[in-house]
């Protein structure tokens, strides 16, 4: 036989109509039902760019999933129906041009169907000139660094600000990033807020984000770039209008050199031999009373490593790995109301959260905890300069002072 | 092209065994003869042996890449393993991908061509029978060459796809990636020489009557496979070419310090990675056409349909590879219309699922293993195909990207499409190429290990990849895996327990093709009651394929001379045995045969390239020792004779009245 019998087709056709909506259902409960938690789900968008995929990503889903069962229920049914019983070998027949020609056009269809809204959000993400506020995010192995130039924008900058972990960022402003890379490619991405951009080093790349409420949203570097590329995360914290004036504020404020005689003033002091000639703490004066210019140029492959002037009023370092604050804490902060983010997190790391265990490890032997390049025998490639923090083999009291001296760093 | 005349082994087989013992000795300068013993696959130029040459090479490399797989999956059981380092596991994850595709997807589809288009075509042997012995041996050199990388200094550690600059010498200071850019060029020789010999083949070496319109399916696809290759290894050269020279010859093509723009890698290296990925599918698409219609006892559903979209995907493959860079910042106008064409794709992809479940549709269906894996294709391929149109939704694709929801989709596409698609070729092919059947009983273990731990290992990652788990990462954390049912840890867990399923069918095939070895049940003549030309002959076959070259009225050539169908009812009858027409071709047998005389060219030729390669890493001295060895083979081959001399033969027949002076061998 070769024409499909009746029953056949009748078969199908019910197959296909409880198959369309069963496809359905299920792809919903699957989308729907995505685990809430997950800080990346690609599914839970928290802004508009986000949100315009979003609305685009779902559709070509719910088609794929209707496609499948039903391409699985008619080779079911084939499989069921058609095989081996005795019956005779059937008719040499080689095919119907005018089906073939059908079930090219239906996907034809669907596919401009698709196509037209995609080529449509694509240049509605790619747009630059309706933002408010820019940016600059620089990747290097194996954590980012945010500066923010002096501008109008982002509710006007008069001095640039540099930090590297969390990008924060005023909530309901249509922020432009400028992307680039100091060493490897890598690439930024913060699900909840839009997709990735490579961040290609020899080139600057926009990506427009917005936040539709303060929060805290999670990040990943997702450009495999060499040894630590599962260490490279970052967060981006949108924060309400006035909670990211005070940040800016926070972030200018003067330096303050640690009271006299305590712990920390020693450990000003240990900073001043063994950090500060990669990490810049803006302010920092050395004896003779000249500013301290770090010049980690001479040091590190990438040349750049984290501005500590403000470390306490980030959550993590080390390319956001680990954390300063206890998991509670965290916890806390991750699950705050918008209403009451902003607030909590511009309390920085206080005392009752703060968690030295990962930096007392860090300071301990940083490459023993996040995979680097700072081998001494084997930096001949990179002119003796390691990739990452090297081993400095501070003693524990040196430990203690220079953890003192970064807790008041806010 | 070397021919060498023989008399007919029509007349030889009579006696059995053909042995050939040299008489007189030239030392190494002397043309080997043998076709017995390891001077036989050593040196042979058979088309057959060198196909079962680069199975058996294949294989190995795939137990080699599934071992890296299985490594990679204990690591990422839990979020913070501590199997594998990172720089084990960057290693790790470049070789498993490197070895899959290089190392056994590619050869073990060039192993399906060499053995078995010749056969399909009706033809003796491929048209450059030396170069093909040569290509094997590139490949062997040059996969042995990249995992020799592991004991001297550590594997490539950038990724399979080595985005510049992080290959730059800085970036990767051991010589893994010196180890794999020159031994893909290595193996890209194999690819580049089978091409044209397979093309010329295809060509100019069909049996009479033999339009290419009549050809079978398999043969269409490898044809259009060279075609890809032809042209899409020249570009992976020279990006390997470029990288070699920025590595150990101080130039700065991805130099960005020197102005250098690193996306010129990414272009070149997808130019011919897309291509590539059809590279990969279409034999085993090729393959399934044909398994499908032989268990289902219909011709293929819309034959010149398959064959025009294979074509067409081999024409589109061109124009989708910056589908694979939608987050690399190419601009909005080039992303739309990569965009468009990777949509447009999609068409010429979905008509031959069309065109297979067609092929089923009324068909009388048995459920051999080769049937059940390729209908197995038909619905993993599926999955594959179509999450892959969502990633043409290039917006979305800039959520999926890099994360594991990439990885499920082309592994279903790989894995259920192209190593589906190979095991339904070893299990319809292996009574022909081995002259004993697979058990079936044991095959059905395979099969359902291997779909039911695809799909547990795959399948997850569709949700690790949505929930937002970026690839090539050596840790995860449990904070950003989420909980409830959709949380990472969980189906982490469940798709390193499915690797483990995964490689329980895997072992069930060897278990089965050891017993088969062992106690193995004969070809019996016709097995499946097949369609196609290489059915048509001896299983294993002659030497020399074809006792007389048969002339081809009909697609299904096989299946029309066995069964004659009414024109009115459709109704078939069987007309002729295969053991009738196996006597038909007997007798009428051709006299004097042909065929390509064993060289040692070829394998000295290939093995001076892996010796420049050590030399360029190691020492320069080297390569210069490498480089007399490749001329003095190159030099070799060209003065060798196209025949052989008559004293390489032992001893001359008398009475042969001059007629075959190469006389092949004494009888038994």
């Amino acid at each position: 036989m070769t024409v499909p019998s009746n029953g056949g087709s009748r078969f199908v056709s019910r197959a296909r109509r409880l198959a369309l909506p069963g496809a359905a259902i299920a792809a919903l409960t699957f989308l729907s039902s995505c685990a809430k938690d997950a800080p990346q789900d690609t599914f839970q968008p928290k802004g508009d760019n986000a949100r315009n995929i979003d609305k685009l990503q779902r559709t070509p889903f719910y088609i794929a999933g209707a496609v499948f069962v039903v391409v699985f229920a008619v080779v079911m049914f084939c499989v069921f129906k058609f095989r081996d019983r005795g019956q005779k070998i059937p008719k040499q027949t080689h095919g119907k041009p005018a089906l073939e020609i059908a079930l090219t056009i239906v996907p034809a269809l669907i596919l401009v169907g698709i196509g037209i809204p995609t080529v449509k959000t694509l240049f509605m993400l790619a747009k630059t000139s309706d933002t408010q506020c820019v940016i600059n995010v620089t990747g290097q192995q194996w954590w980012w660094e945010y500066d923010y130039p002096v501008q109008e924008g982002c509710g006007g900058i008069t001095e640039p600000i540099v930090t590297s972990g969390e990008i924060v960022f005023p909530a309901k402003m249509n922020v432009l990033l400028k992307i680039t890379s100091r060493d490897v490619i890598h690439s930024f991405w913060i699900p909840a807020l839009n997709g990735k951009r490579d961040a290609v080093p020899g080139r600057v790349q926009t990506l427009r984000m917005e936040a539709d409420h303060p929060g805290i949203y999670a990040g990943q570097c997702t450009e495999f770039c060499g040894l630590s590329h599962a260490y490279m995360r970052m967060d981006a914290v949108a924060l309400d209008a006035a909670g990211f004036e005070t940040w800016k504020t926070n972030q200018l404020a003067a330096y303050e050199s640690p009271a006299d005689g305590t712990a920390a003033k020693t450990g000003e002091s240990t900073f001043l031999t063994q950090c500060s000639r990669c990490h810049q703490v803006n302010g920092l004066v050395n004896a003779n009373g000249d500013p301290v210019i770090s010049r980690p140029d001479q040091y590190v492959y990438s040349g750049a490593a984290p501005n500590l002037t403000n470390l306490m009023t980030r959550y993590d370092f080390a390319g956001a790995s680990f954390d300063l604050i206890t998991d509670d804490c965290r916890d806390k902060l991750w699950s705050a109301q918008p209403a009451d983010f902003s607030a909590l997190y511009l309390q920085g790391v206080t005392p009752e959260c703060f968690d030295p265990v990962n930096l007392r490890e860090w300071l301990r032997n940083a490459p023993g905890k996040k995979p680097m390049y700072a081998d001494p025998a084997k930096l001949g490639p990179t002119d003796g300069k390691t990739r990452g923090m090297p081993n400095l083999n501070l003693t524990e009291d040196q430990i203690d002072q220079i953890i003192s001296y970064l807790t008041e760093r806010k | 092209m070397a021919i060498a005349e023989r008399p007919s082994p029509v007349l030889a087989r009579s006696g059995g065994t053909v042995l050939v013992t040299p008489s007189s000795s030239l030392g190494v300068f002397r043309r080997p003869v043998s076709s017995t013993g390891w001077r036989s696959w050593v040196f042979t130029v058979d088309h057959k042996k060198l196909g079962i040459m680069y199975g058996v090479a294949a294989f190995t490399f795939f137990i080699i890449g599934g071992c890296e797989a299985l490594l990679i999956r204990l690591q990422l059981a839990a979020g913070s393993n501590k199997v594998l380092s990172a720089e084990a596991y960057n290693q790790m994850f470049t070789m498993h991908a490197t070895t899959m595709v290089f190392l056994f997807v590619m050869p073990m589809a060039a192993a399906f061509a060499n053995y078995l288009l010749p056969l399909q075509i009706g033809a003796r042997d491929v048209a450059f029978p030396r170069i093909n012995a040569f290509g094997f041996w590139c490949f062997l050199a040059g996969g042995v060459f990249l995992n020799t990388s592991w004991f001297l200094g550590g594997g490539p550690d950038t990724g399979w796809f080595a985005y510049a600059p992080n290959t730059s010498v800085a970036f990767s200071p051991t010589h893994g990636v010196d180890f794999w850019a020159l031994g893909l060029q290595i193996t890209g020789i194999a690819s580049l020489t089978g091409a044209i010999n397979l093309i010329v083949t295809v060509l100019n070496m069909r049996a009479p009557g033999m339009s290419l319109m009549k050809m079978p399916v398999f043969s269409w696809m490898i044809l259009v496979v060279q075609f890809l290759l032809l042209f899409a290894i020249p570009v992976i050269t020279v990006a390997l070419f470029l990288l070699t020279f920025q590595r150990d010859f101080g130039a700065a093509f991805f130099s960005v310090d020197k102005g250098a723009d690193p996306l010129l890698w990414q272009h070149l290296f997808w130019i011919f990675g897309h291509p590539e990925v059809y590279i990969l599918i279409l034999p085993s698409f090729g393959i399934v056409s044909e398994v499908l219609p032989v268990f289902s006892r219909k011709p293929l559903f819309g034959y010149k349909f398959v064959v025009f979209s294979g074509a067409a995907i081999g024409f589109l493959g061109w124009g989708v590879w910056a589908h694979h860079m939608f987050a690399s910042g190419l601009g909005p106008v080039s992303v739309a219309v990569f965009s468009v064409a990777t949509m447009a794709i999609a068409l010429p992809t979905g008509v031959k699922i069309v065109n297979w479940t067609m092929t089923l549709w009324g068909g009388k269906l048995r459920f051999t293993t080769a049937m059940m894996f390729a209908i197995g294709l038909i619905i993993e391929f599926t999955i594959g195909g179509l999450s892959g149109v969502t990633h043409s939704v290039s917006p979305s694709d800039t959520q999926q990207t890099d994360t594991y929801y990439v990885v499920a989709h082309f592994h279903y596409v790989l894995f259920g499409g192209a190593v589906f698609g190979l095991f339904a070729g070893f299990y319809y092919w292996w009574p022909k190429v081995f002259g004993k059947m697979l058990s079936e009983r044991i095959g059905k273990w395979n099969f359902w290990l291997m779909v039911i731990g695809m799909n547990l290992t795959f399948g997850p990652m569709h949700i690790l990849g949505l929930q937002g788990q970026p690839r090539r990462m050596q840790i995860w954390t449990e904070f950003r895996a989420g909980d409830g049912f959709f949380n990472g840890a969980f189906w982490n867990l469940v798709s390193s327990i499915g690797a483990f399923i995964l490689a329980l069918g895997i072992f069930a095939f060897i278990v089965n093709v050891f017993l088969t070895y062992k106690k193995g049940e004969v070809t019996p003549g016709d097995p499946w009651d097949a369609r196609s030309l290489e059915w048509m002959t001896d299983s294993p076959p002659k030497e020399h394929n074809f006792d007389s070259i048969p002339t081809v009225h009909a697609l299904d050539e096989f299946f029309h001379r066995k069964y004659v169908e009414d024109e009115e009812t459709g109704d078939l009858t069987l007309v002729t045995t295969y053991a009738e027409i196996m006597a038909e071709m007997e007798a009428k047998g051709d006299k004097n045969i042909h065929l390509p005389s064993p060289s040692y060219w070829p394998i000295v030729l290939a093995l001076g390239l892996p010796i420049i390669a050590y030399g360029i890493i190691f020492n320069r001295l080297l390569s210069v020792f490498g480089a007399a060895v490749v001329l003095f083979a190159i030099f070799g081959w060209s003065l060798e004779p196209s025949v052989a001399d008559a004293s390489d033969y032992d001893p001359p027949v008398d009475g042969d009245n001059g007629e075959s002076t190469k006389e092949l061998a004494t009888l038994g």
